[in-house]
Protein backbone atom coordinates (compact mmCIF):
# COMPACT_ATOMS: atom_id res chain seq x y z
CA UNK A 1 0.00 0.00 0.00
CA UNK A 2 2.68 2.41 1.02
CA UNK A 3 4.85 1.45 -1.94
CA UNK A 4 1.91 2.16 -4.22
CA UNK A 5 1.46 5.61 -2.69
CA UNK A 6 5.14 6.42 -3.12
CA UNK A 7 5.04 5.24 -6.75
CA UNK A 8 1.94 7.35 -7.37
CA UNK A 9 3.60 10.38 -5.87
CA UNK A 10 6.70 9.85 -8.02
CA UNK A 11 4.60 9.71 -11.18
CA UNK A 12 2.69 12.82 -10.14
CA UNK A 13 5.98 14.59 -9.49
CA UNK A 14 7.34 13.76 -12.95
CA UNK A 15 4.11 14.98 -14.56
CA UNK A 16 4.27 18.23 -12.62
CA UNK A 17 7.85 18.81 -13.71
CA UNK A 18 7.00 18.18 -17.37
CA UNK A 19 3.70 20.08 -17.25
CA UNK A 20 4.99 23.57 -18.19
CA UNK A 21 6.51 22.17 -21.39
CA UNK A 22 3.13 21.21 -22.75
CA UNK A 23 0.80 23.63 -21.01
CA UNK A 24 -0.39 27.03 -22.17
CA UNK A 25 0.31 30.22 -20.27
CA UNK A 26 -3.16 30.13 -18.72
CA UNK A 27 -2.76 26.51 -17.71
CA UNK A 28 0.57 27.17 -16.06
CA UNK A 29 -0.85 30.04 -14.05
CA UNK A 30 -3.83 27.90 -13.13
CA UNK A 31 -1.59 25.27 -11.57
CA UNK A 32 0.60 27.96 -10.02
CA UNK A 33 -2.41 29.30 -8.16
CA UNK A 34 -3.56 25.83 -7.22
CA UNK A 35 -0.17 25.21 -5.60
CA UNK A 36 -0.45 28.53 -3.84
CA UNK A 37 -3.74 27.49 -2.25
CA UNK A 38 -2.38 24.09 -1.29
CA UNK A 39 0.52 25.79 0.46
CA UNK A 40 -1.75 28.29 2.21
CA UNK A 41 -4.30 25.70 3.37
CA UNK A 42 -1.49 23.43 4.59
CA UNK A 43 0.13 26.30 6.50
CA UNK A 44 -3.11 27.21 8.23
CA UNK A 45 -3.56 23.57 9.15
CA UNK A 46 -0.19 23.45 10.94
CA UNK A 47 -1.31 25.84 13.64
CA UNK A 48 -5.10 25.66 13.51
CA UNK A 49 -5.73 22.06 12.48
CA UNK A 50 -3.14 20.57 14.80
CA UNK A 51 -3.22 22.76 17.92
CA UNK A 52 -6.80 23.98 17.54
CA UNK A 53 -5.73 27.63 17.69
CA UNK A 54 -7.91 28.94 14.89
CA UNK A 55 -6.22 31.77 13.05
CA UNK A 56 -8.55 34.22 11.35
CA UNK A 57 -5.76 36.42 10.15
CA UNK A 58 -3.39 34.12 8.37
CA UNK A 59 -3.37 36.30 5.29
CA UNK A 60 -1.43 38.82 7.41
CA UNK A 61 1.63 36.60 6.91
CA UNK A 62 0.93 36.33 3.20
CA UNK A 63 0.69 40.10 2.85
CA UNK A 64 3.77 40.69 4.99
CA UNK A 65 5.74 38.31 2.82
CA UNK A 66 4.42 39.97 -0.33
CA UNK A 67 5.47 43.43 0.80
CA UNK A 68 8.84 42.35 2.19
CA UNK A 69 9.58 40.63 -1.11
CA UNK A 70 8.25 43.51 -3.20
CA UNK A 71 10.39 46.04 -1.34
CA UNK A 72 13.52 43.89 -1.54
CA UNK A 73 13.05 43.45 -5.28
CA UNK A 74 12.19 47.05 -6.16
CA UNK A 75 14.49 49.02 -3.86
CA UNK A 76 17.32 46.58 -3.21
CA UNK A 77 17.37 44.70 -6.49
CA UNK A 78 17.16 41.24 -4.91
CA UNK A 79 16.43 38.18 -6.98
CA UNK A 80 12.80 37.16 -6.48
CA UNK A 81 13.66 33.71 -5.13
CA UNK A 82 15.91 35.07 -2.37
CA UNK A 83 13.47 37.89 -1.72
CA UNK A 84 10.61 35.41 -1.29
CA UNK A 85 12.56 33.41 1.27
CA UNK A 86 13.23 36.71 3.05
CA UNK A 87 9.48 37.37 2.84
CA UNK A 88 8.94 34.08 4.66
CA UNK A 89 11.42 35.13 7.33
CA UNK A 90 9.66 38.50 7.71
CA UNK A 91 6.37 36.67 8.23
CA UNK A 92 8.00 34.35 10.77
CA UNK A 93 9.42 37.33 12.66
CA UNK A 94 5.97 38.89 12.73
CA UNK A 95 4.63 35.56 14.04
CA UNK A 96 7.28 35.53 16.75
CA UNK A 97 6.35 39.03 17.90
CA UNK A 98 2.61 38.47 17.75
CA UNK A 99 2.60 34.81 18.80
CA UNK A 100 4.27 35.34 22.13
CA UNK A 101 1.36 37.34 23.58
CA UNK A 102 -1.47 36.06 21.37
CA UNK A 103 -0.91 32.33 21.78
CA UNK A 104 -1.84 32.77 25.44
CA UNK A 105 -5.33 33.71 24.33
CA UNK A 106 -7.82 30.89 24.21
CA UNK A 107 -10.37 29.94 21.61
CA UNK A 108 -12.27 32.80 19.98
CA UNK A 109 -9.99 35.41 21.55
CA UNK A 110 -7.02 34.14 19.58
CA UNK A 111 -9.12 34.09 16.40
CA UNK A 112 -10.20 37.69 16.96
CA UNK A 113 -6.67 38.83 17.80
CA UNK A 114 -5.43 37.36 14.53
CA UNK A 115 -8.23 39.04 12.65
CA UNK A 116 -7.10 42.29 14.24
CA UNK A 117 -3.50 41.63 13.24
CA UNK A 118 -4.49 41.49 9.61
CA UNK A 119 -6.34 44.82 9.83
CA UNK A 120 -3.39 46.42 11.61
CA UNK A 121 -0.91 45.18 9.03
CA UNK A 122 -3.02 46.50 6.17
CA UNK A 123 -3.28 49.92 7.78
CA UNK A 124 0.44 50.00 8.58
CA UNK A 125 1.36 49.14 5.02
CA UNK A 126 -0.95 51.87 3.73
CA UNK A 127 0.51 54.36 6.18
CA UNK A 128 4.21 53.93 5.43
CA UNK A 129 3.92 55.27 1.91
CA UNK A 130 7.62 55.97 1.46
CA UNK A 131 8.46 52.32 1.83
CA UNK A 132 5.38 50.60 0.46
CA UNK A 133 3.80 53.05 -1.92
CA UNK A 134 0.79 53.24 0.41
CA UNK A 135 -2.60 52.96 -1.22
CA UNK A 136 -1.01 53.52 -4.62
CA UNK A 137 0.57 50.11 -4.37
CA UNK A 138 3.98 48.87 -5.37
CA UNK A 139 4.96 48.02 -8.92
CA UNK A 140 7.66 45.45 -9.44
CA UNK A 141 10.01 45.58 -12.45
CA UNK A 142 8.58 43.68 -15.41
CA UNK A 143 9.70 40.08 -15.57
CA UNK A 144 8.30 37.04 -17.32
CA UNK A 145 8.95 34.24 -14.90
CA UNK A 146 5.69 32.34 -14.76
CA UNK A 147 7.33 28.98 -15.34
CA UNK A 148 9.98 29.52 -12.65
CA UNK A 149 7.35 30.77 -10.24
CA UNK A 150 5.23 27.75 -11.10
CA UNK A 151 8.12 25.55 -9.97
CA UNK A 152 8.72 27.67 -6.88
CA UNK A 153 5.05 27.44 -5.88
CA UNK A 154 5.10 23.69 -6.49
CA UNK A 155 8.14 23.37 -4.26
CA UNK A 156 6.44 25.45 -1.56
CA UNK A 157 3.31 23.28 -1.72
CA UNK A 158 5.28 20.04 -1.66
CA UNK A 159 7.61 21.24 1.08
CA UNK A 160 4.80 22.26 3.43
CA UNK A 161 2.94 19.01 2.72
CA UNK A 162 6.13 17.08 3.43
CA UNK A 163 6.60 19.07 6.62
CA UNK A 164 3.01 18.28 7.62
CA UNK A 165 3.72 14.59 7.04
CA UNK A 166 6.86 14.69 9.18
CA UNK A 167 5.12 16.63 11.92
CA UNK A 168 1.92 14.61 12.08
CA UNK A 169 3.81 11.31 12.22
CA UNK A 170 6.18 12.52 14.93
CA UNK A 171 5.74 12.85 18.66
CA UNK A 172 6.10 16.60 18.19
CA UNK A 173 2.96 16.50 16.05
CA UNK A 174 1.09 14.33 18.52
CA UNK A 175 2.00 16.80 21.22
CA UNK A 176 0.61 19.64 19.11
CA UNK A 177 -2.62 17.65 18.94
CA UNK A 178 -2.71 17.24 22.73
CA UNK A 179 -2.96 21.04 22.88
CA UNK A 180 -6.07 20.85 20.71
CA UNK A 181 -7.46 17.95 22.71
CA UNK A 182 -6.85 19.27 26.21
CA UNK A 183 -4.23 21.93 26.77
CA UNK A 184 -4.38 21.73 30.58
CA UNK A 185 -3.89 17.99 30.61
CA UNK A 186 -1.04 18.40 28.12
CA UNK A 187 0.74 20.84 30.44
CA UNK A 188 0.14 18.57 33.41
CA UNK A 189 1.78 15.76 31.42
CA UNK A 190 4.99 17.72 31.11
CA UNK A 191 4.41 19.11 27.62
CA UNK A 192 5.71 22.64 27.17
CA UNK A 193 2.60 23.83 25.40
CA UNK A 194 3.73 27.44 24.95
CA UNK A 195 6.88 26.40 23.12
CA UNK A 196 5.10 23.81 20.98
CA UNK A 197 2.45 26.32 19.92
CA UNK A 198 5.08 28.91 19.05
CA UNK A 199 7.10 26.50 16.88
CA UNK A 200 3.98 25.45 15.01
CA UNK A 201 2.98 29.08 14.61
CA UNK A 202 6.38 30.13 13.21
CA UNK A 203 6.33 27.39 10.61
CA UNK A 204 2.72 28.13 9.85
CA UNK A 205 3.61 31.79 9.17
CA UNK A 206 6.83 31.21 7.24
CA UNK A 207 5.23 29.42 4.30
CA UNK A 208 2.51 32.03 3.60
CA UNK A 209 5.27 34.63 3.73
CA UNK A 210 7.21 32.84 0.99
CA UNK A 211 4.06 32.24 -1.02
CA UNK A 212 3.06 35.89 -0.63
CA UNK A 213 6.44 36.85 -2.02
CA UNK A 214 6.02 34.58 -5.02
CA UNK A 215 2.51 35.96 -5.51
CA UNK A 216 3.89 39.52 -5.51
CA UNK A 217 6.48 38.60 -8.14
CA UNK A 218 3.92 36.78 -10.21
CA UNK A 219 1.41 39.64 -10.11
CA UNK A 220 4.03 42.33 -10.65
CA UNK A 221 1.92 44.79 -8.68
CA UNK A 222 0.69 44.70 -5.09
CA UNK A 223 -1.52 46.96 -3.03
CA UNK A 224 -2.79 46.66 0.54
CA UNK A 225 -6.29 45.45 -0.30
CA UNK A 226 -4.92 42.89 -2.76
CA UNK A 227 -2.53 41.12 -0.38
CA UNK A 228 -4.39 41.46 2.94
CA UNK A 229 -7.91 40.36 1.97
CA UNK A 230 -9.92 38.62 4.67
CA UNK A 231 -11.38 36.47 1.89
CA UNK A 232 -7.99 34.75 1.49
CA UNK A 233 -8.01 33.67 5.12
CA UNK A 234 -11.57 32.41 4.81
CA UNK A 235 -10.70 30.52 1.65
CA UNK A 236 -7.72 28.72 3.19
CA UNK A 237 -9.80 27.82 6.23
CA UNK A 238 -12.64 26.44 4.13
CA UNK A 239 -10.19 24.44 2.02
CA UNK A 240 -8.56 22.90 5.08
CA UNK A 241 -11.92 22.19 6.72
CA UNK A 242 -13.33 20.66 3.56
CA UNK A 243 -10.39 18.32 3.05
CA UNK A 244 -9.95 17.52 6.73
CA UNK A 245 -8.18 19.66 9.29
CA UNK A 246 -5.46 18.00 11.31
CA UNK A 247 -4.71 15.48 8.56
CA UNK A 248 -1.68 15.46 6.24
CA UNK A 249 -3.42 15.41 2.86
CA UNK A 250 -6.74 16.96 3.81
CA UNK A 251 -5.80 20.59 3.24
CA UNK A 252 -4.16 19.72 -0.10
CA UNK A 253 -7.23 17.78 -1.18
CA UNK A 254 -9.54 20.59 -0.06
CA UNK A 255 -7.46 23.25 -1.79
CA UNK A 256 -7.28 21.31 -5.05
CA UNK A 257 -10.98 20.41 -5.07
CA UNK A 258 -12.34 23.83 -4.22
CA UNK A 259 -9.91 25.71 -6.43
CA UNK A 260 -10.70 23.57 -9.45
CA UNK A 261 -14.43 23.90 -8.79
CA UNK A 262 -14.10 27.62 -8.41
CA UNK A 263 -12.09 28.10 -11.58
CA UNK A 264 -13.86 25.67 -13.86
CA UNK A 265 -17.47 25.93 -12.82
CA UNK A 266 -18.24 28.85 -10.65
CA UNK A 267 -16.47 31.48 -12.65
CA UNK A 268 -19.33 31.18 -15.13
CA UNK A 269 -21.82 32.15 -12.47
CA UNK A 270 -20.34 35.24 -10.93
CA UNK A 271 -22.82 35.80 -8.12
CA UNK A 272 -23.84 32.23 -7.65
CA UNK A 273 -20.25 31.29 -6.97
CA UNK A 274 -20.19 33.33 -3.75
CA UNK A 275 -23.46 31.75 -2.67
CA UNK A 276 -22.16 28.28 -3.43
CA UNK A 277 -18.98 28.93 -1.50
CA UNK A 278 -21.02 30.02 1.52
CA UNK A 279 -23.27 27.00 1.16
CA UNK A 280 -20.27 24.69 1.13
CA UNK A 281 -18.99 26.24 4.37
CA UNK A 282 -22.33 25.65 6.06
CA UNK A 283 -22.71 22.10 4.75
CA UNK A 284 -19.18 21.10 5.75
CA UNK A 285 -19.52 22.53 9.24
CA UNK A 286 -22.93 20.94 9.74
CA UNK A 287 -22.48 17.51 8.23
CA UNK A 288 -18.77 16.91 7.89
CA UNK A 289 -16.93 18.90 10.53
CA UNK A 290 -13.94 16.59 10.16
CA UNK A 291 -13.79 17.08 6.41
CA UNK A 292 -13.49 14.42 3.73
CA UNK A 293 -10.31 12.80 4.98
CA UNK A 294 -11.27 13.25 8.62
CA UNK A 295 -14.42 11.21 8.04
CA UNK A 296 -12.53 8.51 6.14
CA UNK A 297 -9.88 8.43 8.82
CA UNK A 298 -12.42 7.85 11.56
CA UNK A 299 -14.39 5.28 9.61
CA UNK A 300 -11.57 3.24 8.14
CA UNK A 301 -8.87 3.77 10.74
CA UNK A 302 -6.47 5.26 8.27
CA UNK A 303 -3.00 5.80 9.68
CA UNK A 304 -1.99 9.32 10.63
CA UNK A 305 0.18 9.83 7.58
CA UNK A 306 -2.88 9.93 5.32
CA UNK B 1 9.32 8.59 64.68
CA UNK B 2 10.63 7.60 61.31
CA UNK B 3 8.61 10.12 59.30
CA UNK B 4 10.03 12.97 61.32
CA UNK B 5 13.59 11.88 60.62
CA UNK B 6 12.99 10.98 56.99
CA UNK B 7 13.20 13.98 54.68
CA UNK B 8 9.90 14.84 53.05
CA UNK B 9 9.76 14.27 49.32
CA UNK B 10 6.93 16.80 49.02
CA UNK B 11 6.48 19.51 51.59
CA UNK B 12 3.60 21.94 51.38
CA UNK B 13 3.80 24.80 53.78
CA UNK B 14 1.12 27.36 54.63
CA UNK B 15 -0.34 27.11 51.15
CA UNK B 16 -3.13 29.60 50.49
CA UNK B 17 -5.35 30.18 47.48
CA UNK B 18 -8.18 32.68 47.26
CA UNK B 19 -10.79 33.06 44.55
CA UNK B 20 -12.22 36.53 45.00
CA UNK B 21 -13.57 36.57 48.55
CA UNK B 22 -13.45 32.79 48.95
CA UNK B 23 -10.40 31.22 50.49
CA UNK B 24 -10.34 27.84 48.79
CA UNK B 25 -7.15 26.69 50.50
CA UNK B 26 -6.16 28.31 53.76
CA UNK B 27 -2.62 27.94 55.13
CA UNK B 28 -2.43 24.23 54.47
CA UNK B 29 0.68 22.36 55.44
CA UNK B 30 1.29 18.75 54.46
CA UNK B 31 4.50 16.76 54.47
CA UNK B 32 4.80 13.55 52.45
CA UNK B 33 7.56 11.03 53.10
CA UNK B 34 8.85 8.88 50.23
CA UNK B 35 7.32 5.49 49.50
CA UNK B 36 4.02 5.96 51.26
CA UNK B 37 0.36 6.28 50.36
CA UNK B 38 -1.47 9.30 51.68
CA UNK B 39 -5.14 10.12 51.61
CA UNK B 40 -6.67 13.55 51.23
CA UNK B 41 -10.30 13.70 52.24
CA UNK B 42 -12.89 16.30 53.00
CA UNK B 43 -16.44 17.29 52.05
CA UNK B 44 -17.21 18.64 48.58
CA UNK B 45 -15.71 22.06 48.07
CA UNK B 46 -13.18 21.66 50.87
CA UNK B 47 -10.29 22.56 48.57
CA UNK B 48 -8.80 19.18 47.68
CA UNK B 49 -8.66 19.70 43.94
CA UNK B 50 -7.55 23.32 44.36
CA UNK B 51 -4.68 22.04 46.49
CA UNK B 52 -3.71 19.64 43.69
CA UNK B 53 -3.91 22.46 41.16
CA UNK B 54 -1.62 24.64 43.30
CA UNK B 55 0.93 21.88 43.80
CA UNK B 56 1.10 21.10 40.08
CA UNK B 57 1.24 24.74 38.99
CA UNK B 58 -2.05 24.77 37.11
CA UNK B 59 -3.18 27.64 39.27
CA UNK B 60 -0.93 30.15 40.95
CA UNK B 61 -1.06 30.10 44.73
CA UNK B 62 -1.48 33.30 46.74
CA UNK B 63 0.83 32.30 49.55
CA UNK B 64 2.93 29.54 51.01
CA UNK B 65 5.51 27.24 49.50
CA UNK B 66 5.71 23.84 47.86
CA UNK B 67 9.00 21.98 48.03
CA UNK B 68 9.81 18.88 46.05
CA UNK B 69 12.94 17.10 47.28
CA UNK B 70 13.85 20.29 49.08
CA UNK B 71 13.57 22.45 45.99
CA UNK B 72 10.84 25.04 45.66
CA UNK B 73 8.44 24.25 42.85
CA UNK B 74 5.72 26.79 43.58
CA UNK B 75 5.67 29.33 40.78
CA UNK B 76 6.97 26.86 38.19
CA UNK B 77 4.77 26.28 35.13
CA UNK B 78 2.89 22.95 35.16
CA UNK B 79 5.04 21.24 32.54
CA UNK B 80 8.16 21.89 34.61
CA UNK B 81 6.54 20.50 37.75
CA UNK B 82 5.50 17.39 35.82
CA UNK B 83 8.92 16.98 34.25
CA UNK B 84 10.57 17.16 37.67
CA UNK B 85 8.51 14.18 38.77
CA UNK B 86 5.24 15.36 40.27
CA UNK B 87 2.45 13.82 38.20
CA UNK B 88 -1.29 13.95 38.59
CA UNK B 89 -4.57 12.64 37.30
CA UNK B 90 -7.80 14.55 37.11
CA UNK B 91 -11.15 14.16 38.79
CA UNK B 92 -12.91 14.64 35.47
CA UNK B 93 -11.40 12.46 32.75
CA UNK B 94 -8.87 14.33 30.65
CA UNK B 95 -7.49 11.81 28.21
CA UNK B 96 -6.75 13.07 24.69
CA UNK B 97 -9.86 11.69 22.94
CA UNK B 98 -8.68 11.85 19.32
CA UNK B 99 -5.37 10.26 20.06
CA UNK B 100 -5.20 6.49 20.36
CA UNK B 101 -4.66 4.85 23.73
CA UNK B 102 -1.05 4.21 22.76
CA UNK B 103 -0.49 7.77 21.51
CA UNK B 104 -1.94 9.10 24.77
CA UNK B 105 1.03 7.52 26.50
CA UNK B 106 3.68 8.19 23.85
CA UNK B 107 3.26 11.97 23.97
CA UNK B 108 4.11 12.05 27.64
CA UNK B 109 7.45 10.33 27.62
CA UNK B 110 10.68 12.13 26.96
CA UNK B 111 12.58 8.96 26.32
CA UNK B 112 13.69 7.98 22.83
CA UNK B 113 10.94 6.64 20.62
CA UNK B 114 11.69 2.94 21.11
CA UNK B 115 12.02 3.28 24.85
CA UNK B 116 8.78 5.21 25.03
CA UNK B 117 7.00 2.63 22.89
CA UNK B 118 8.21 -0.25 25.04
CA UNK B 119 7.19 1.48 28.26
CA UNK B 120 3.79 2.47 26.82
CA UNK B 121 3.04 -1.11 25.77
CA UNK B 122 4.10 -2.35 29.18
CA UNK B 123 1.77 0.08 30.91
CA UNK B 124 -1.16 -0.71 28.62
CA UNK B 125 -0.70 -4.39 29.39
CA UNK B 126 -0.48 -3.51 33.06
CA UNK B 127 -4.08 -2.22 33.01
CA UNK B 128 -5.19 -4.72 30.33
CA UNK B 129 -5.71 -2.16 27.63
CA UNK B 130 -3.09 -3.64 25.31
CA UNK B 131 -5.67 -4.91 22.84
CA UNK B 132 -7.17 -1.44 22.65
CA UNK B 133 -3.84 0.30 21.98
CA UNK B 134 -4.91 1.50 18.51
CA UNK B 135 -8.37 2.61 19.64
CA UNK B 136 -9.12 6.30 19.97
CA UNK B 137 -9.14 7.13 23.67
CA UNK B 138 -12.51 8.84 23.27
CA UNK B 139 -14.05 5.50 22.25
CA UNK B 140 -12.97 3.70 25.42
CA UNK B 141 -15.42 3.14 28.27
CA UNK B 142 -15.38 5.49 31.24
CA UNK B 143 -13.53 3.00 33.41
CA UNK B 144 -11.00 2.28 30.66
CA UNK B 145 -10.35 6.00 30.18
CA UNK B 146 -9.82 6.30 33.92
CA UNK B 147 -7.23 3.52 33.77
CA UNK B 148 -5.61 5.06 30.72
CA UNK B 149 -5.25 8.33 32.57
CA UNK B 150 -3.78 6.46 35.49
CA UNK B 151 -1.06 4.84 33.41
CA UNK B 152 -0.49 8.00 31.39
CA UNK B 153 0.82 9.79 34.44
CA UNK B 154 3.17 6.86 35.05
CA UNK B 155 4.85 7.59 31.70
CA UNK B 156 6.41 10.55 33.48
CA UNK B 157 8.17 8.17 35.83
CA UNK B 158 6.91 10.36 38.66
CA UNK B 159 8.36 10.39 42.16
CA UNK B 160 5.10 11.78 43.53
CA UNK B 161 1.72 10.87 42.08
CA UNK B 162 -1.39 12.86 42.91
CA UNK B 163 -4.54 10.90 42.12
CA UNK B 164 -7.84 12.77 42.06
CA UNK B 165 -10.58 10.20 42.70
CA UNK B 166 -8.98 7.35 40.78
CA UNK B 167 -11.63 4.84 41.85
CA UNK B 168 -14.72 6.83 40.87
CA UNK B 169 -16.60 5.03 38.10
CA UNK B 170 -14.21 2.09 37.95
CA UNK B 171 -16.01 -1.25 38.33
CA UNK B 172 -15.27 -3.61 41.22
CA UNK B 173 -13.04 -6.02 39.32
CA UNK B 174 -10.93 -3.26 37.85
CA UNK B 175 -10.94 -1.45 41.18
CA UNK B 176 -9.06 -4.24 42.94
CA UNK B 177 -6.48 -4.23 40.20
CA UNK B 178 -6.19 -0.48 40.43
CA UNK B 179 -5.65 -0.63 44.17
CA UNK B 180 -3.03 -3.34 43.72
CA UNK B 181 -1.35 -1.17 41.10
CA UNK B 182 -1.25 1.79 43.47
CA UNK B 183 0.36 -0.38 46.15
CA UNK B 184 2.92 -1.56 43.64
CA UNK B 185 3.82 2.05 42.89
CA UNK B 186 4.36 2.58 46.58
CA UNK B 187 6.57 -0.52 46.70
CA UNK B 188 8.67 0.99 43.92
CA UNK B 189 9.36 3.88 46.27
CA UNK B 190 6.91 6.39 44.81
CA UNK B 191 4.79 8.61 46.99
CA UNK B 192 1.08 8.73 46.37
CA UNK B 193 -1.49 11.25 47.49
CA UNK B 194 -5.08 10.24 46.80
CA UNK B 195 -8.25 12.27 46.87
CA UNK B 196 -11.04 9.78 47.32
CA UNK B 197 -14.61 9.78 48.52
CA UNK B 198 -14.93 6.04 48.92
CA UNK B 199 -13.96 5.61 52.58
CA UNK B 200 -13.39 1.88 52.17
CA UNK B 201 -10.74 2.66 49.56
CA UNK B 202 -9.15 5.35 51.71
CA UNK B 203 -9.10 3.25 54.85
CA UNK B 204 -7.83 0.16 53.09
CA UNK B 205 -5.11 1.87 51.10
CA UNK B 206 -3.75 4.89 52.89
CA UNK B 207 -1.22 4.88 55.67
CA UNK B 208 -1.83 8.47 56.61
CA UNK B 209 -4.81 10.71 55.95
CA UNK B 210 -5.18 14.48 55.76
CA UNK B 211 -8.61 16.01 56.25
CA UNK B 212 -9.60 19.33 54.71
CA UNK B 213 -12.64 21.39 55.55
CA UNK B 214 -13.32 24.85 54.15
CA UNK B 215 -9.77 24.91 52.82
CA UNK B 216 -8.15 24.22 56.16
CA UNK B 217 -6.46 21.08 57.34
CA UNK B 218 -8.53 20.06 60.34
CA UNK B 219 -6.89 16.73 61.11
CA UNK B 220 -4.28 14.25 60.01
CA UNK B 221 -3.19 10.84 61.17
CA UNK B 222 -3.55 7.12 60.56
CA UNK B 223 -6.94 6.17 59.08
CA UNK B 224 -8.22 4.42 62.23
CA UNK B 225 -7.68 7.56 64.27
CA UNK B 226 -9.16 9.83 61.62
CA UNK B 227 -12.35 7.76 61.55
CA UNK B 228 -12.88 8.45 65.24
CA UNK B 229 -11.84 12.11 65.16
CA UNK B 230 -14.61 14.40 66.43
CA UNK B 231 -13.77 17.27 64.06
CA UNK B 232 -13.78 14.97 61.06
CA UNK B 233 -17.13 13.45 61.95
CA UNK B 234 -18.52 16.92 62.48
CA UNK B 235 -17.20 18.17 59.12
CA UNK B 236 -18.82 15.30 57.31
CA UNK B 237 -22.11 14.94 59.16
CA UNK B 238 -22.61 18.26 60.88
CA UNK B 239 -22.94 18.71 64.57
Amino acid sequence: MRGLVVAGLAVALVLLVLYPMVASGYEIRFMLQLFMWVALAQSWNLISGLTGYVSFGHVAFFGTGAYATGILITTHGWHWAAASVAGGLAAAILALIIGYPCLRLKGPYFAIAMLGLNEVMRVLVSYFEGLTGGGMGLSLPTLYASVQIYYAMAIAALAVTGAAYLIVTSRFGLRLMTIREDEIAAAAMGIDTARHKLYAFLLSAFVPGVVGGLFARDQGYIEPIAVFPLAFTITMIVMALFGGKGTVWGPALGAATLFVLQELVWVRFLFLHQVLFGAIIILVVLFMPRGVLGVLQQRYRLPRYV
Amino acid sequence: MSDRVEASVLEISELTKRFGGVTAVNRCSLALAPGRIYGLIGPNGSGKTTLFDCITGLIVRDGGTVRFRGRRIDGLPPHRVAALGVGRTFQVIRVFPELTALENLLVVSRRDRDGALRRARELLAFVRLDELAAEYAGNLSYGQQKLLEFVRVLMLGPTVVLLDEPAAGVNRTLLNELLAAIRRLRDEGRTILIVEHDMKVVMGLCEHVFVLDYGEKIAEGPPEEIQRDERVIEAYFGR
